[in-house]
C-alpha cells in the first residue's frame, strides 16, 4: 500500500452518537496502554524537536555540519579524537552520543536538525490537507444537492476526491517535487495537496447526517447565515473523525517524506532529515551500521507512536465500536 | 445497467483527459530541461541541441506541445528525450516486468490477510489478536525501504544467496528448473516487502469488517438455527463482510504503482516504477506524461473493474 | 470446513512454494549449481550505462570500456605500459622534412642559393661525416618544384573570424629531405650550411592569397607555407588474416576510413585533436599503411591505439541503406552519430558484441577466431547497477565477479579470505591550484608556504584511509616520466610562516598575516557533490587559519564551477584533479603558458618559459631515453615552481571472485592455473583473455 494514501484501518466511521452518553475521553484513551505510550513518545519527541532546531541552529549546542575527518565512522558513544581536531569542533560532551558519519559529522545533531523537519512537514502538510479536505467535504455535505449544470455540487466534488483517492499520489508527489526547485515548502505543499482525501470523505459524511439534525434545521430556519452554520455548529461536531484521521495522516506525511528524501529528493544536503541519513547511511552499513538503524528506528517509532495515538483517538471517539459484542 | 457501465466509461475518460492535461502542465511549466538537451550540460554541442529541441517541439507554446505529443502517442511515434527510443514500446516492456511482482503481491496480500483477519476477529482480544494488532501497527509504521534493506542484507549475510533484480544474472544458459525456480525466489522477496504495507492494512480491515456483521441479527439466527460455527462464520458473515473488499481491488492498483517506485529501486527491477523514477530524474517528458496518463489509466479500469464486480457481488445495489 | 481449510491451506502452500525456491538459486560459493555455464562468464558492475559504443565517437569511460574489448586499434600498451603491435605487426618510424630554397638569401661564403647548391653542400656535409651528425640520418634529397596549391582552410568558430578561408598557396622550390628517424634539431644540423640567417624573416604574405580580402590576417600562415617543415612518417606493417566479426577481412582501407571519419566534422568526434596532426594516410597495399604528419609530434603514435572501424559497415553506402524510411531532412542530418551501429558494433577484438539491454546490460561473447587465441572465458556482461550498496550485495552473493573497493572498506577486504584484492596506484592526481595572474600568489615562496602548511599525509591518512600516496608531480607516479628523486614538501607550519615573511607577510596583531594593510585572504572553491574535495577544503582550510591565513570557501555545481571561474579564469585558488594518460607525457594543454586562455586547460596562467621550452622539445621527442630526460627535468621545474600544490594519487583496490584465475595452456594443451597479478600501471586485466574461474578456491 502506498505510504501517501491514509491509513484508514476500519472504514469509515460511524457518526458519534452524540445524542446519548457524553463519551468519556481521556480516562478511555489512557486505558488504551499503547495510545499512552505512543502520546508519551510524541510529547518527548515535540520537546526533541523545539530543543533540537534551537539548539542546531539558534544557540549551536549540537553541530550538524562541521566535517570531522579524523573522527569518521565511529560508533554511537564513543569519544572524540580530541588531539587531532580543533577544539571548538569537538562535540559537547566530548562523545559522539550516537556516532559520526562518513564526514565525521555528529548523528545525534543531524537527527536533533531532521526530528524538527519531519515534524513541521507533518504537521504543515497535514494542516493544509485538513483544511481542504474539511472545506470540501463541507461543501459537498452541505450544499450537495445543489445543482450547477448539469451536475450537483456533491457528485463533482466526490467525483474529484475519489479521482485523487484512486491516483497513484506517490508519483505524482515525485514528479513534482524531482522538478520544482528542491524546498522543504514545496515538499509540505504538494503532500497537503494530494492527501486530503480521507478528511474530505468524513467531513461530507458527518456533515450529511448533521444537515438533518434538529438545531441546523432550526439554525436555518432562524435564519442565520449558512457559513455561520457550518463554521459554528456543524463543524465543531464533525471534527472528531477528522481528527483521528489527520493524526494517523501525519504518520503518512512523515513516511512519504523520508521516502523522498530517501529518493534524492525533498529537502536537500547539508540540511538533514532522517530519509536522507539513512539513504546516505545505507552504502555504509556493512561498516558503520549504526548510520542505517539510527534513522530507521527513529522513524518506525514516531510513525508507530502517530498511529497508536490516532487509534487511540479513535476508539476513545467512538466507545460505540469498543463494546459492540457479538 | 448498460446504461450504467456507459455513463461509468464516459466519466472516466473524461477524468482522464483532465488528468493528463494536468499532469502535462504541471511537467512543463516546472523549471529545469530534459537533461540532454540542457543548454549548460557541457557534453552537448550546441548545434545539437538545437537539433533536439526542435525535434521535440521543446520551443512551442505549451498547448501545442500537449497536442503533439497526444499525436505521437497516438501514432506510436513518441520517443524519449533520454535516448530517442519510441517511449510505448519501452513502457511496454517495463510493465510487463512489473506485472508478475504486481500479480504476485496482491495474491499474497490477499492471501494471507483473509485468515489472519478471520482469525483474529473471530478470537477477539487473544494473545494471537493482541500480538497480530501490534505486528500490523508495526508493519504499517515501518518505512518499506528500511525493512527491505534489513531484509536484504539478513539474507545475503546469512544465506548469500542473491536477492536483487529480476533472477541471479549468469543463469540463462542454466537447466529450466533452475531458472523458474530462480525467477521465483527472486520475485519472493520484493513481492514480500511489497505486501506487508497490504497484509497489515488489509487484516485489520477484514478483521474490523467481520466484527461488525459477526454482531449483526442474520448471525445470531445463523446461530441459533444450529449451524456450526464454521459454516457461520465463513459461509454467511464472510459473504458480507468481503463485499467492501470489492472496492478496495480498485484502490490496490495505485497504491501497487506508486509502492514500485521505492521498492523496484531497491529490489533493481526493471519495472515501471523503476522507469518513472529514471524519468523523472532525466527530466524525461514524454516518458513522464505517458507513464502518468498510462497509470491513470490502469487505475481507472481497476476502479471500474471493481465497480462492476461490486454490481454483480451485490444483489442489493440499486444503480442510482 | 472445506472453505476454512481452503482459507488456511491456499496462503501455507504459497509461501512453502515461494520459500522452497531457496535452495535452487546459487550461493557465491555455489555458483554453478545447475548452471556450469556460469564459470565461463565474467560479470562486471558499472554505475554508469554506456552510451555510444563507436570508439570514435565515445567521450565516456564505460563506452570506452566496452569498445576496448570489441576493437583492436593498430598499436596497444604491454605489461611495461611501452606500445606494442596489435592489428599491427610492425612500425617504422621515419621523416621527410622539407626546406623552401631562397634564392634571395646567400649562403656564408657569399655564394646564391639556389636547390643545385644546396644539394650539393648537404650531401657532402653528410659524407664528409663528422660534427653535422648528417650520416646515417640523412638518405636523399630531392628537388621540388614550385606549385600552387587551392585550399580551404576551416577556422575554429570565434568572433568575427570567418568559419572558412579559400586561400591559393603559392609554393616556391624546396627541397625534400628522407630521414631515417625523426629528428627535431635536424634544421639546426644545416645552419652551418645555410647561413644563420635563413631560416629567419620569410615573407609568407607574398606567397599566401585569400579570396576575401583581410581574410588573410586570420590565417597562421606559417603553417600554410612552412618554412622548414618536418613531416614525420611512420609506416605501419598491418597482421594478416585479422577478421571483423562478420568474416570481413581488416584491411589498411579500414585504418585509412576510420581516420577518415574522425576528421569528418559531421561526426562531431572527440578524437579530432589526437588525429589533426596527420597530413596524409597512403595505402602502399592493403597491408600496409603510411601516415605523414604535419609536423613533429611524438604523442601521436600513441592516438594509434583507437579502435578501428569496420569501413563496409560504415560507409556512406551503408549508411545511405539505413535512411530508407526517414524524411528528406532528416536523411540529410543522418551521420554515423545516427547508425544503428553504434548500438550494435563490429570490430576485431576478443570479444564480439551480442546484446546490450538499456540501463540493464551489455553483453559480449568471445570471438572465437581472434587472431591471439580465443579467450578462456565465453561471456563478458557489464551490469549497470548505479547504486553502491547493490553493486557490493550483488558481489557477494556471486553475482558480479568484481568490485571496486571504497577506501574505508579496504582493510575489510584484505583481511577477507574469500576473495582476491589488489591495490595499485591510480593514474590521477588531486591538487590545488592557485591562479598565477592574482599579485596574492605570484611570489613562488608563498605557494610554497600554502603548501607546506598542509600535513598531506594526515590528508592520506583520514580521507584515504592510507589507501594512497603523495605526489610531486605532473605525471602518473608510475611512468618512467615521473622523476622519484623529487622530494616533496614537508610539513612545516613554522617554516612556512617564515618563508612568509620573507615575501613580506608579517602577523599582526589578530593573528592574521598581514602586508601593506592588507590580510591574507582568498577565496578556495571546488565543485559541489564530492565529498573528497570538501574534505580537502575544509582541512586546508584549517591549516592555514592556523598560521593565520584567512581562507573561504565555497562549493559550485559542476557546470557552473566550471563555466563561472575556472573557465574565465575568474578564481583564486581551486582544489580539483587531473586524471593522466599513462602513454604520453605531453603536457602542454595544462602548462605550457600558450594555453591560459577562456576555456583551455592551463586555467592557472602558469607561465615558466623554460618550462615551455621542455613541454615542446618534450612532444617533439621521438626517442623514449631522450624524452624521459627532458620529463625530468619538468617535473622538477614544476614542482619547484608549485602552481600547484600537488597533493595525492588515490590507490584503487580491486576485488575480485578468489575462483577466478589465469589458465595458462602449454604445447599439449595442458592447463595451469596462475593466479592473477597486476601489472604495471596496476592493471589487473592485461591477461584478461586467460581468465577463467573454477568451480573450487584454488589453492597458491
Amino acid at each position: 500500500m502506498s505510504a501517501a494514501q491514509p491509513q484508514t484501518m476500519a472504514g469509515e466511521a460511524p457518526a458519534p452518537d452524540l445524542a446519548g452518553e457524553a463519551p468519556a475521553f481521556w480516562p478511555t484513551f489512557w486505558q488504551n496502554r499503547l495510545a499512552a505510550a505512543g502520546a508519551v513518545v510524541l510529547v518527548v519527541l515535540l520537546g526533541l524537536a523545539i530543543a533540537g532546531k534551537a539548539l542546531t541552529e539558534w544557540w549551536i549546542v549540537f553541530d550538524t555540519e562541521t566535517i570531522r575527518l579524523p573522527d569518521k565512522f565511529k560508533p554511537p558513544l564513543s569519544e572524540a579524537a580530541t588531539g587531532m581536531i580543533p577544539a571548538p569542533d569537538a562535540p559537547v560532551f566530548g562523545h559522539y552520543l550516537l556516532g559520526t558519519d562518513e564526514l565525521g559529522r555528529d548523528v545525534f545533531a543531524r537527527m536533533l536538525q531532521g526530528s524538527f523537519v519531519s515534524l513541521s512537514i507533518g504537521f504543515v502538510a497535514v494542516g493544509i490537507s485538513v483544511l481542504i479536505g474539511t472545506a470540501l467535504g463541507a461543501l459537498a455535505g452541505f450544499y450537495g444537492n445543489l445543482r450547477l449544470g448539469i451536475i450537483t455540487v456533491d457528485t463533482l466534488i466526490m467525483r474529484f476526491t475519489d479521482t485523487m483517492m484512486c491516483f497513484p499520489t506517490f508519483f505524482l508527489i515525485l514528479t513534482v517535487v524531482a522538478l520544482l526547485p528542491p524546498s522543504i515548502y514545496n515538499i509540505m505543499i504538494v503532500i497537503g495537496l494530494t492527501s486530503w482525501t480521507g478528511t474530505a470523505r468524513f467531513v461530507r459524511a458527518e456533515f450529511l447526517s448533521l444537515r438533518e439534525r434538529d438545531f441546523v434545521v432550526a439554525a436555518q430556519a432562524l435564519g442565520v447565515p449558512e457559513i455561520r452554520i457550518m463554521f459554528r455548529h456543524m463543524l465543531p461536531n464533525a471534527m472528531a473523525p477528522v481528527l483521528v484521521s489527520a493524526t494517523i495522516d501525519v504518520a503518512s506525511a512523515i513516511l512519504t517524506e523520508s521516502a523522498l528524501s530517501f529518493l534524492g529528493f525533498g529537502v536537500q544536503p547539508p540540511y538533514a532529515t532522517w530519509g536522507n541519513i539513512l539513504a546516505d547511511g545505507k552504502d555504509f552499513i556493512f561498516d558503520a551500521p549504526w548510520l542505517f538503524f539510527i534513522p530507521g528506528f527513529a522513524i518506525l517509532i514516531v510513525v508507530l507512536a502517530f498511529n497508536l495515538v490516532g487509534e487511540g483517538l479513535r476508539e476513545a471517539l467512538n466507545p460505540g465500536l469498543r463494546t459492540r459484542r457479538a | 445497467m448498460w446504461a450504467y457501465i456507459l455513463r461509468n466509461v464516459w466519466q472516466r475518460l473524461i477524468l482522464l483527459v483532465f488528468v493528463s492535461i494536468l499532469a502535462h502542465s504541471v511537467v512543463h511549466l516546472a523549471p529545469g530541461e530534459p537533461s540532454e538537451v540542457d543548454p549548460s550540460n557541457p557534453r552537448m554541442k550546441p548545434e545539437d541541441i538545437a537539433r533536439i529541441r526542435a525535434a521535440f517541439h521543446l520551443d512551442d507554446p505549451l498547448y501545442l506541445q500537449y497536442i503533439y505529443w497526444l499525436r505521437d502517442l497516438a501514432s506510436g511515434d513518441l520517443k524519449s528525450f533520454k535516448d530517442s527510443q519510441p517511449v510505448l514500446p519501452k513502457i511496454g516492456q517495463r510493465l510487463l516486468n512489473s506485472l508478475p511482482l504486481f500479480l504476485l503481491t496482491t495474491l499474497i496480500v490477499w492471501g494471507l490477510s483473509f485468515p489472519t483477519g478471520i482469525h483474529a476477529a473471530v478470537h477477539r482480544d487473544s494473545p494471537f489478536d493482541r500480538s497480530m494488532t501490534f505486528l500490523s501497527y508495526t508493519l504499517i509504521s515501518i518505512p518499506g525501504f528500511f525493512l527491505s534493506y534489513l531484509v536484504i542484507l539478513g539474507v545475503v549475510d546469512t544465506l548469500d544467496v542473491p536477492v536483487i533484480g529480476m533472477s541471479t544474472f549468469g543463469m540463462d544458459e542454466a537447466v529450466p528448473v533452475f531458472q523458474w525456480m530462480d525467477r521465483l525466489w527472486h520475485l519472493t522477496i520484493p513481492a514480500l516487502m511489497s505486501a506487508v504495507m497490504g497484509i497489515a492494512i488489509l487484516s485489520r480491515y477484514v478483521r474490523s469488517q467481520m466484527l461488525e456483521v459477526i454482531g449483526q441479527d442474520y448471525v445470531r439466527t445463523a446461530r441459533a438455527k444450529g449451524l456450526t460455527e464454521d459454516v457461520v462464520i465463513y459461509r454467511h458473515a464472510l459473504r458480507n463482510a468481503l463485499l467492501p473488499f470489492v472496492t478496495m481491488f480498485g484502490f490496490l492498483v495505485p497504491s501497487l504503482i506508486s509502492g514500485s517506485v521505492i521498492f523496484e529501486q531497491i529490489f533493481a527491477w526493471p519495472g515501471i516504477g523503476r522507469l518513472g523514477y529514471e524519468a523523472v530524474l532525466a527530466r524525461d517528458f514524454p516518458v513522464i506524461l505517458t507513464l502518468n496518463f498510462i497509470t491513470a489509466v490502469l487505475t481507472l479500469i481497476g476502479t471500474f473493474v471493481a465497480d462492476i464486480l461490486y454490481l454483480f457481488a451485490d444483489p442489493r445495489i440499486q444503480i442510482e | 470446513m472445506a472453505l476454512r481449510r481452503w482459507f488456511l491451506a491456499v496462503p501455507a502452500v504459497l509461501l512453502v512454494a515461494l520459500l522452497q525456491a531457496y535452495f535452487w538459486v546459487p550461493t557465491y560459493d555455489q555458483q554453478s549449481a545447475g548452471n556450469p555455464k556460469r564459470l565461463l562468464k565474467y560479470i562486471e558492475a558499472s554505475a554508469a550505462d554506456a552510451k555510444i559504443l563507436n570508439p570514435i565517437l565515445n567521450a565516456d569511460t564505460v563506452s570506452s570500456g566496452i569498445t576496448d574489448y570489441v576493437f583492436e586499434g593498430l598499436l596497444g600498451a604491454d605489461q611495461d605500459l611501452r606500445l606494442r603491435g596489435r592489428l599491427a605487426t610492425d612500425w617504422a618510424i621515419t621523416e621527410q622534412a622539407y626546406l623552401i630554397v631562397r634564392p634571395d638569401k646567400r649562403l656564408p661564403d657569399g655564394t646564391p642559393v639556389s636547390a643545385a647548391e644546396l644539394k650539393k653542400r648537404i650531401l657532402d656535409a653528410r659524407d664528409r661525416g663528422g660534427r653535422s651528425g648528417l650520416k646515417g640520418l640523412l638518405l636523399a634529397i630531392d628537388v621540388l618544384h614550385p606549385e600552387t596549391r587551392a585550399e580551404t582552410v576551416v577556422t575554429p568558430p570565434a568572433e568575427g573570424k570567418p568559419a572558412e578561408i579559400r586561400v591559393k598557396v603559392r609554393v616556391p622550390e624546396r627541397l625534400r629531405f628522407s630521414l631515417s628517424r625523426v629528428d627535431q634539431d635536424f634544421f639546426s644540423r644545416l645552419e652551418p650550411i645555410l647561413g644563420s640567417g635563413y631560416l629567419d624573416g620569410f615573407p609568407y604574405e607574398r606567397h599566401v592569397d585569400a579570396e576575401e580580402p583581410g581574410a588573410r590576417a586570420h590565417l597562421h600562415l606559417v603553417e600554410l607555407l612552412p618554412l622548414a617543415e618536418h613531416n614525420p612518417v611512420i609506416l605501419f606493417q598491418l597482421r594478416r588474416g585479422v577478421r571483423f566479426h562478420d568474416g570481413t577481412e581488416v584491411t589498411a582501407r579500414d585504418v585509412k576510413f576510420t581516420y577518415d571519419a574522425i576528421m569528418n566534422p559531421k561526426n562531431l568526434s572527440p578524437r579530432v585533436s589526437d588525429f589533426e596532426p596527420i597530413k596524409s594516410i597512403e595505402i602502399p597495399d592493403p597491408h600496409s599503411v603510411k601516415i605523414t604528419y604535419k609536423r613533429l609530434h611524438s604523442p601521436a603514435i600513441n592516438a594509434w591505439t583507437m579502435g578501428i572501424l569496420p569501413q563496409h559497415l560504415l560507409s556512406e553506402e551503408a549508411l545511405n541503406a539505413e535512411t530508407e524510411n526517414l524524411s528528406a531532412a532528416a536523411r540529410a542530418a543522418f551521420g554515423m552519430r545516427e547508425a544503428r551501429f553504434n548500438r550494435h558494433p563490429i570490430g576485431s577484438g576478443p570479444f564480439k558484441f551480442v546484446e546490450w539491454r538499456d540501463v540493464e546490460f551489455i553483453h559480449l561473447e568471445r570471438n572465437d577466431d581472434y587472431w591471439e587465441g580465443r579467450p578462456e572465458l565465453e561471456d563478458y556482461y557489464l551490469r549497470i547497477i548505479p547504486d553502491p550498496l547493490t553493486q557490493e550485495v550483488e558481489f557477494r552473493t556471486g553475482a558480479v565477479d568484481y568490485y571496486g573497493a571504497m577506501p574505508h572498506q579496504v582493510a575489510r577486504y584484505l583481511k577477507d579470505d574469500s576473495y582476491q584484492s589488489f591495490s595499485s596506484l591510480a593514474l590521477s592526481y588531486s591538487y590545488i591550484g592557485y591562479n598565477l595572474r592574482k599579485p596574492l600568489f605570484a611570489d613562488p615562496r608563498v605557494r610554497r608556504a600554502l603548501g607546506m602548511a598542509i600535513d598531506v599525509d594526515d590528508i592520506i591518512r583520514y580521507l584515504l584511509y592510507g589507501e594512497g600516496e603523495r605526489t610531486t608531480g605532473p605525471f602518473p607516479k608510475e611512468t618512467p616520466w615521473y622523476d622519484p628523486a623529487v622530494r616533496p614538501l614537508p610539513y612545516d607550519p613554522a617554516a612556512a610562516v617564515r618563508l612568509l615573511e620573507e615575501a613580506g607577510w608579517r602577523k599582526n596583531k589578530e593573528g592574521l598575516l598581514e602586508k601593506d594593510g592588507t590580510i591574507f585572504e582568498f577565496n578556495l572553491i571546488t565543485n559541489s557533490g564530492n565529498p573528497a574535495r570538501k574534505n580537502i577544503i575544509t582541512i586546508a582550510q584549517n591549516a592555514w587559519k592556523r598560521i593565520g591565513i584567512e581562507c573561504n570557501t565555497q562549493y559550485f555545481e559542476w557546470a557552473v564551477f566550471l563555466e563561472d571561474f575556472v573557465d574565465k579564469g575568474a578564481f583564486d585558488a581551486v582544489v580539483l584533479g587531473w586524471t593522466t594518460p599513462p602513454l604520453d607525457p605531453d603536457l602542454y594543454q595544462i602548462f605550457h603558458s600558450s594555453q591560459s586562455g577562456p576555456k583551455q586547460l592551463n586555467f592557472v596562467a602558469y607561465n615558466n618559459p623554460e618550462a615551455d621550452r621542455l613541454i615542446i622539445r618534450i612532444r617533439q621527442e621521438y626517442d623514449p631515453e631522450r624524452q624521459r630526460a627532458l620529463a625530468h627535468r619538468l617535473h622538477r621545474i614544476i614542482y619547484e615552481d608549485q602552481p600547484y600544490n600537488f597533493l595525492y594519487t588515490p590507490r584503487t583496490t580491486r576485488v575480485l571472485d578468489k575462483k577466478i584465475v589465469i589458465v595458462e595452456r602449454d604445447a599439449k594443451d595442458q592447463e595451469r592455473y596462475v593466479k592473477i597479478y597486476p601489472t604495471k600501471g596496476g592493471t589487473i586485466s592485461y591477461y584478461f583473455n586467460k581468465w577463467r574461474k573454477l568451480a573450487f578456491t584454488p589453492e597458491f
